[in-house]
């Protein structure tokens, strides 16, 4: 209230005190503060009222109060002010109602911002009419710094252009107070990485907003750390920010995607089983893997699926900490930025977390201003991508039957029985059957996207809402991600020194998996067999095959059953969560310099998987009628996770003539609590009965079961950041974490990182260089954490025996051995890097080189079993990861109409296994064992050797094929030669890591259009070729196959042939002759759009209206010829899209 | 600043999970001591220890108790003979010795903490945890000790196995035979003086009997954790296991005085031959209950029983020739009711045969008479070594020690011959009878170094290739012993 009747107070004297004293108008910047939406007014001022009579002083006067618009006249206007008219408008634009309030008047009206000045009509008052005689020896001015978004601009220099030393720099809210000799002067302001503009002070102004325009893009990025911000011009991390637009570009669908297109070193491990399945959530690593797999009983692993969760980065959301799933349907709509923070002098701040590295998102925020409306339509299409799967079509598969021996007599049926086998097919061949089984469970997939937001507000509330509804249809039928999004943002603004913020958001996401099944059961369908009878019904048993491979020789049969089947029945595998999550700030702006930020964010998330196995299906093809009411299967589970994330940070900034210092004090304070449970019933009467009530009884010796943990976590952080005449750049940083998941002994740790830079442009001697306009040289080093491991590892824990009870009582048993020293793991960062601009900033280059040391790795020791146990917890083994980074940008051409930029941003990364425990090696030796079983004969398995990558490919060395007989030839560890495998010869072959990887593209722009072109490549590695072993070499005759089998064996003698002779049906086991240079190159993106001009968007109210087309994974080429998406296959897409602003 | 805040912050950051319980909590209280023994008990059960391969299976095997298909589907025969690099036998022993020091160190916790927490027991309760957890260890211990180490006859100073009597990560170092045997007597010695003072059984009050015996106390005990004290390692228990260690060492008095206490306290009384052969398999006594000193309630793996004896074509079974033999059939055995209530002739592939019965239940257990038990310690072993502690000294008695179980048998010829060795080829017959598919006989042929036949009349000399069982790869690997 204390605004309002300030406001008042203005209004009366300044009319008719002050203005009478100046005799001329003044522009003043009003504070516009209604806080309260009148009834005569809506809030984005249209204006409804009706006025019979009233004096145009008092009409003005009540929109003055009810709206955020001043109005601004001399004292000789009393008389106009006095007059009265009457007058009725509805639904109007402040124009309109101006016009007819001044309709009969000869009065005239300018708006200037939120200021309306009012002037005779006929008189010519011009604004720089009449110069004030200016008694005052020093006039106050004030004035607003912000960039050409509208962002305040904290820190930027402004001075007297006659005289530099006369300066100030603005505040946290980028505003400045200046007291200035006399108005005829030139202010001079400047912001690193912002062009300097120079103002002319107008006489009759005292305040200045001034927006300063961005010379380039890289060098004017705030490096937003979710703690506080930092310019990324006097920062010394290595950090990446992309806007939530220029990610659009590359993948709409799929932040990830797109955000490694900026940064190949953010790595989203390929799933070449999962394919483009849309519930499979990526895994993803930055710099390299970090951790080795501790899984208890140290599982086997193969190659492709080292699991990268425990190398996942930390993402933090507005300021909290979420998961990546919360990420994964995030609709791009809403990101305004991302930030990727990778090494220790931009990570260390979130010490024990930080190790993985850390991205930063921040959502858009509502502007203040009238409502705006936002809405972004998506139309989506997948086309599944099939081209890598090469099999035989029907006839090809006969003969390839034939020539494997399927019709020779060995003693399962006559040959009369094996001939008349064979006719039948090859009846079915020349009749004309030719199924391609793989396009039946796919399907090309539509899928649209709508999102809305509304925003605006006045200086003091500013309110946002955000609607978004997605269906992302996979290409395997039936499967699919639909997602619900709701959010409403508040922020209202206490006298300038106090924001509060409260943003609630609501989540809804429904997954369905296809009901038909893996992808490769349609793969190995032959393709002579027919789908369905003759009239029209699907078969479900094809075909069954009989031989001699059963216990002790006796006739087995193998029954083929159709996996479209499946696809008929009501048997699904959903899965839902909802999530709440209320984010609340205060913030608290003490002095310029001092701020204090707190922030408080619940998080609740409840998911529900439900998995119906219909009674019908195939897989109870078999069952016994005594089985029978165990036929039909569901799987229940509820999960429910809870998380309090709450920090408080206070920032001080200040700059004295040269030095600037940045530093912030914080603390953070974590809990997540984890609670899931589930339950598997059996026995269902018939398909119909889906739910879960006509379940027979629980599965046999199951229990319903449960899982259940917390995890806390608490920091503290000091960062102080201090630049000198901007050219000597240093950064300190401090954290100390305690977390619940270490030992009593170790419960806090303290991590830290410091980084020095040279901004060499900046000093006087690069005055003289042409073509460099910028060179930064930094280097920081540090130590960071990671803790991304099951809690309670550091505790002696006992289970119960739930299902046998003793006759005394229910026992209680230790399972796990708590090691109470256990540390954090540790990560010894290095990293030097380089900035480089020539020619005025158009070719632009960065390069970054870093070592990671990870010490103290978490990993399992195993131990003597009279110890109790089998293994333990303890910080033992090193790695290192050493890479490089080099990113390019070109501004080829660029004029009003015309640019043409070009990006490339390559990386290496290598990795190597310093120091490993004794469990690693015991590894070694189980996956000597596993190589010779069936699931694993021909995987390359992981192997720990000190020395080695974790991308190293261990197999046997081989000679190839003997053309003599068809037999592969291996060469044993002490170099002889042998034709029989033995898994001891099997010794590290190559790394498969790439020599270089990354994205290259570039963008034209023309009028309004323009195309974005981004492209992957890897090349320099080695990659196992599964499918030649899979699907050639140990390919069963009676499935489908890969086409090599038919060409590229070895049939008779003389034949040089890459694979082993055609008929020879035994086991093909792990060799180097599947090892394939790995060249790569794909389309991941092109993109494609028109903004609308200005003429057409006036027409339609718009403030911008864009339609875009985005076509992703389009094409790809390899020098390896891999079956890629096994379980789920591959798809190209599509994206039209349509942004407007009203 | 920091660091205060951080420090203060201690304990919270101690977050105790709740599916699971931590060590700190679970030894908070009396229950969760209970809980914790019991689950001893119950690992102890599993198929991998007393529930399967330490009763029902190698010992047994090796002893060659059992006949083997040609088939092979139990995957024994192998260990029949003998061969210890056979990979399924080295992952059941390897499994069985991982279990037993699992269970061990399970002891070992409760030994840790239950003297700092001797004061929130009810009284005599103290006594009872602690002494069993002792017991067991030693019990446990003795059994890895007879099955993997040279025995006390051949090789007392040999280095046998760890005796891990601390709970830790770190490797204890391997004892000899003899230490081992000594620390063995010391932990159940120092549980024999516990219980005594405390233990239920002990007292008049406590009447053995089958669960539905109107006369019997066993489960009368409002405390759920007193009752069935002979599921447990009770004073008795400890007792007999005492006997059998001072045997095992040839320290004959101790053994005999151990064995008589248990005998003299007349608290176990001996079978009734009806029972055995009960005609309604409901009212059948397939094990003797009564007479057991000790057993491992073991009904969780009724299924597991039922897969490995249900089946003479797929399970272990006995050839009809070998069983008359060890039962003397056509001699003394004529009325054995051992043989009677405990094989069944069945035919299967290989002709005429014996299923084994003596796990057989009924369907609902509450049909049963009796629990279903893996046998720990019986009556007649104690008579048994009464009989060998007393011969040196006393050999009338001895055979009247021995003549008494054959009487309760159904054998009613007594022996008295004079040599020594007849004695003991006797007292063997009528273990081997006795404590078939328990797991005994195997290590009396151990402890005294007798030669094993085979069903086919195969002899197995006796030496360390057939009584040395090698320890577990990873036990050699990982110990840097």
């Amino acid at each position: 209230m204390k605004e309002n009747d300030y406001k008042k107070q203005l209004f009366a004297n300044n009319c008719f005190h002050i203005l009478k004293i100046m005799r001329i108008i003044l522009f003043l910047i009003f504070l516009s503060t209604s806080t309260v939406f009148p009834n005569v007014f809506s809030q984005n001022n249209i204006f409804s009222f009706n006025f019979s009579n009233n004096t145009v002083k008092s009409i003005l006067l009540e929109i003055e109060n009810e709206s955020d618009y001043a109005f601004l006249f001399a004292d000789d206007l009393t008389k106009e002010m006095d007059q009265k008219v009457s007058t009725t408008v509805e639904s109007s634009t402040i124009n309109y109602v101006l016009d007819m309030v001044f309709r009969s008047t000869n009065l005239s009206y300018q708006i200037i911002d939120r200021q309306i000045l009012i002037t005779r009509k006929s008189k010519n008052t011009t604004l720089s009419s009449g110069l004030p005689s200016n008694t005052q020896q020093r006039t106050t001015i004030r004035g607003k710094i912000m960039d050409n978004k509208g962002e305040p601009l904290p820190g930027a220099t402004v001075y007297i252009k006659a005289k530099p030393t006369l300066g100030v720099t603005t505040d946290l809210n980028g505003e400045f107070t200046f007291q200035v000799p006399d108005l005829n002067q030139l202010l001079v302001i400047s912001f690193i990485g912002m062009e300097t503009q120079i103002v002319n002070l107008k006489p009759n102004v005292l305040f200045y907003n001034v927006k300063l325009n961005i010379i380039s893009t890289e060098l004017t990025e705030i490096v937003a750390t979710g703690y506080f911000q930092r310019k990324k011009d006097n920062f010394t991390g290595t950090t990446l920010t992309v806007s939530g637009e220029e990610l659009k570009k590359i993948n709409p669908g799929n932040i990830f995607q797109s955000i490694e297109a900026f940064d190949p070193s953010f790595k989203i491990t390929t799933n070449n089983l999962l394919g483009s399945n849309p519930n499979s959530l990526p895994n993803i690593n930055i710099r390299g893997v970090a951790s080795v797999p501790t899984g208890g009983s140290g599982e086997v692993l193969r190659r492709d699926n080292l699991s990268a969760t425990v190398n996942m980065p930390t993402y933090i959301l507005d300021g909290y900490e979420v998961g990546v799933e919360k990420i994964f349907d995030l609709d791009l709509n809403r990101v305004a930025s991302i930030t990727l923070l990778k090494d220790a002098a931009a990570t260390a701040i979130y010490g024990s977390r930080a190790s993985n590295g850390v991205l930063v998102i921040t959502t858009i925020e509502p502007e203040e201003g009238k409502l705006r409306v936002g809405y972004n339509f998506e139309l989506n299409l997948n086309v599944p991508d099939l081209s890598s799967y090469k099999v035989l079509n029907a006839s090809q598969k006969l003969e390839y039957e034939r020539l494997a021996g399927l019709y020779d007599y060995i003693g399962a049926s006559s040959q009369n029985e094996l001939d008349e086998l064979y006719y039948q097919k090859m009846y079915n061949v020349v009749s004309g059957v030719d199924t391609y089984w793989l396009s039946q469970p796919v399907e090309n997939a539509y899928g649209f996207k709508h999102s809305l937001y509304l925003d605006g507000g006045s200086q003091n509330i500013r309110y946002g809402i955000n609607l978004q509804y997605q269906s992302a249809p996979g290409v395997m039928r039936g499967s699919g991600r639909d997602r619900y999004g709701i959010g409403a943002e508040l922020s209202y603004n206490l006298s300038k020194k106090i924001l509060f913020k409260n943003v609630l958001s609501v989540t809804k996401v429904d997954a369905t998996e296809s009901p038909y099944g893996s992808f490769s059961d349609y793969v190995r369908m032959n393709p002579y067999y027919p789908m369905t009878d003759e009239k029209g019904n699907l078969i479900r048993k094809i075909d069954s095959w009989t031989d001699r491979s059963g216990t002790g020789g006796s006739l087995n049969t193998e029954v083929v059953l159709n996996p479209l089947y499946n696809g008929t029945l009501s048997s699904f595998n959903k899965s839902n969560y909802l999530e709440v999550n209320d984010a609340f700030s205060a913030e608290w702006n003490i002095t310029d310099q001092l701020r204090v930020r707190g922030l408080i964010s619940l998080n609740q998330k409840k998911s529900e998987n439900d998995n119906f196995l219909s009674p019908l299906s195939n897989d109870y093809y078999f069952y016994s009628s005594a089985d029978l009411a165990k036929r039909g299967r569901y799987f229940y589970q509820s999960t429910t996770e809870s998380t309090v994330d709450g920090n408080i940070t206070m920032t001080y900034s200040k700059g004295i003539h040269d030095h600037f210092i940045n530093m912030a004090l914080g603390t953070n304070i974590r809990e997540n609590t984890y609670n899931s449970k589930w339950l598997t019933a059996i026995g269902f009467t018939n398909d119909r009965f889906s739910n879960i009530g006509f379940a027979n009884g629980y599965q046999e010796n199951t229990a319903p079961g449960s899982s259940s943990n917390i995890e806390r976590l608490f920091g503290s952080f000091f960062s102080l950041n201090y630049s000198f005449k901007n050219k000597y750049l240093l950064d300190l940083s401090l954290r100390a974490d305690g977390s619940s998941k270490f030992g009593t002994d170790n419960k806090v740790a303290t991590f830290w990182a410091a980084g020095i830079g040279w901004n060499m442009h900046n000093e006087d001697f690069a005055k003289s260089w042409e073509a460099i306009s910028m060179l930064k040289l930094k280097a920081n080093t540090g130590l960071t954490g990671s803790v991304s491991f099951l809690p309670y590892m550091s505790n002696t824990l006992y289970d119960y025996y739930k299902t046998s009870w003793y006759s005394t009582g229910v026992g209680a048993i230790v399972n796990q051995y708590g090691n109470e020293s256990l540390k954090w793991q540790r990560t010894r960062n290095y990293d030097i890097g380089l900035d480089l601009g020539l020619l005025k900033d158009r070719l632009y280059f960065t390069g970054r080189y870093y070592y990671k040391l990870t010490k103290d790795m978490l990993t399992d020791i195993t131990l003597p079993p009279s110890t109790g146990f089998s293994y333990y917890k303890e910080n033992l083994g090193d790695m290192k990861n050493v890479g490089y980074e080099i990113g390019t940008k070109l501004n080829v051409f660029k004029n009003k109409d015309w640019s043409v930029m070009l990006n490339g941003n390559f990386i290496h990364n290598s990795n190597k296994l310093v120091k490993i425990s004794n469990s690693l090696k015991e590894l070694n030796n189980k996956a000597d064992e596993a190589q010779t079983n069936d699931d694993y004969k021909g995987v390359p398995l992981l192997r720990y050797n000190e020395g080695q990558s974790l991308n190293t490919i261990y197999a046997i060395r081989s000679l190839g094929i003997d053309p003599e007989n068809g037999k592969e030839i291996f060469i044993k560890k002490d170099g002889t030669l042998t034709n029989k495998w033995d898994v001891k010869d099997i010794v590290p072959i190559c790394d498969a890591t790439p020599t270089l990887e990354g994205y290259f593209g570039g963008s034209v722009y023309y009028k309004g259009f323009m195309i974005n072109c981004s492209l992957y490549t890897r090349f320099g590695g080695y990659e196992y070729n599964q499918t030649l072993v899979d699907r050639v070499e140990n390919a069963d005759p009676r499935y489908n196959v890969d086409e090599r089998v038919l060409n590229d064996r070895w049939k008779q003698p003389g034949d040089v042939a890459l694979y082993k002779d055609i008929a020879d049906l035994g086991t093909t086991y792990v060799s180097d002759r599947f090892i394939e240079k790995d060249n790569t190159l794909e389309i991941r993106s092109i993109y494609l759009s028109y903004d609308f001009g200005k003429d057409i968007l006036e027409k339609l109210h718009m403030r911008n209206l864009r339609t875009a087309i985005t076509l992703n994974n389009l094409w790809r080429s390899s020098s390896i010829a891999i079956e890629r998406g096994i379980d789920y296959p591959f798809a190209r897409s599509f994206t039209l899209s349509f942004q407007a602003n009203f | 600043m920091i660091l205060l805040l951080t420090a203060s912050c201690n304990d919270w950051l101690d977050v105790q999970p709740d599916a699971t319980v931590s060590e700190k909590d679970l030894f908070n209280t009396e229950e969760g001591f209970y809980e914790a023994l019991n689950g001893i008990y119950t690992r102890c059960a599993q198929p991998d220890l007393y529930g399967g391969e330490f009763t029902v299976g190698f010992p047994e095997v090796m002893a060659q108790n059992y006949s083997n298909s040609i088939y092979d589907y139990t995957r024994y025969t192998k260990t029949s003979i003998f061969d210890f690099t056979d990979p399924d036998f080295k992952s059941r022993k390897d499994n069985a010795w991982k279990a037993a020091y699992s269970s061990i160190t399970n002891c070992n916790l409760i030994l840790k903490n239950i003297d700092n927490k001797k004061n929130i027991f009810n009284t005599g309760i103290y006594e009872i945890v602690k002494g069993e957890a002792l017991a067991l260890r030693a019990y446990i211990h003795f059994d890895i000790l007879r099955f993997f180490a040279y025995s006390y006859a051949t090789g007392k100073t040999q280095s046998a196995i760890p005796y891990v009597n601390t709970y830790s990560n770190k490797v204890t170092p391997l004892s000899t035979v003899d230490e081992t045997i000594t620390k063995i007597l010391a932990d159940l010695n120092e549980a024999k003086t516990l219980l005594v003072k405390t233990d239920p059984i002990v007292l008049p009050t406590y009447v053995v009997g089958y669960p539905n015996d109107e006369d019997a106390t066993e489960d009368a005990n409002s405390n759920l954790f007193l009752q069935n004290r002979r599921h447990r390692l009770n004073y008795y228990a400890v007792c007999g296991a005492l006997a059998r260690v001072y045997l095992y060492k040839e320290d004959y008095s101790n053994a005999l005085s151990n064995a008589l206490e248990v005998i003299n306290a007349n608290k176990f009384p001996w079978t009734d031959p009806s029972a055995l052969l009960e005609p309604d398999t409901k009212l059948k006594d397939r094990i003797m209950y009564n007479e057991l000193i000790f057993g491992w309630y073991a009904q969780s793996q009724k299924t597991l029983l039922l897969n490995r004896f249900g089946s003479t074509e797929t399970g272990q079974y006995i050839g009809y020739d070998p069983a008359r033999s060890l039962y003397e059939v056509a001699s003394v055995g004529a009325e054995d009711y051992r043989f009677k209530a405990w094989f069944t002739q069945v035919t299967n592939q290989e002709g005429p045969c014996y299923e084994i019965q003596k796990y057989m239940r009924e369907d609902k257990d509450a049909e049963n008479l009796h629990y279903l038990m893996m046998p720990g310690l019986r009556l007649s072993e104690m008579y048994y070594i009464a009989a060998e502690s007393s011969y040196p000294t006393n050999s009338a008695k001895a055979w009247d020690f021995l003549n008494t179980v054959r009487f309760h048998r159904g054998i009613g010829t007594p022996l008295n011959q004079n040599s020594a060795t007849d004695f003991i080829s006797e007292l063997l017959k009528e273990y081997a009878k006795e404590t078939y598919a328990e797991g005994q006989i195997f290590y009396n042929y151990k402890r005294l170094n007798k030669n094993i036949t085979s069903q086919t009349n195969v002899i197995y000399p006796a030496s360390p290739a057939i009584y040395i069982v090698p320890l577990p790869d990873a036990e050699i690997e990982f110990s840097n012993r």
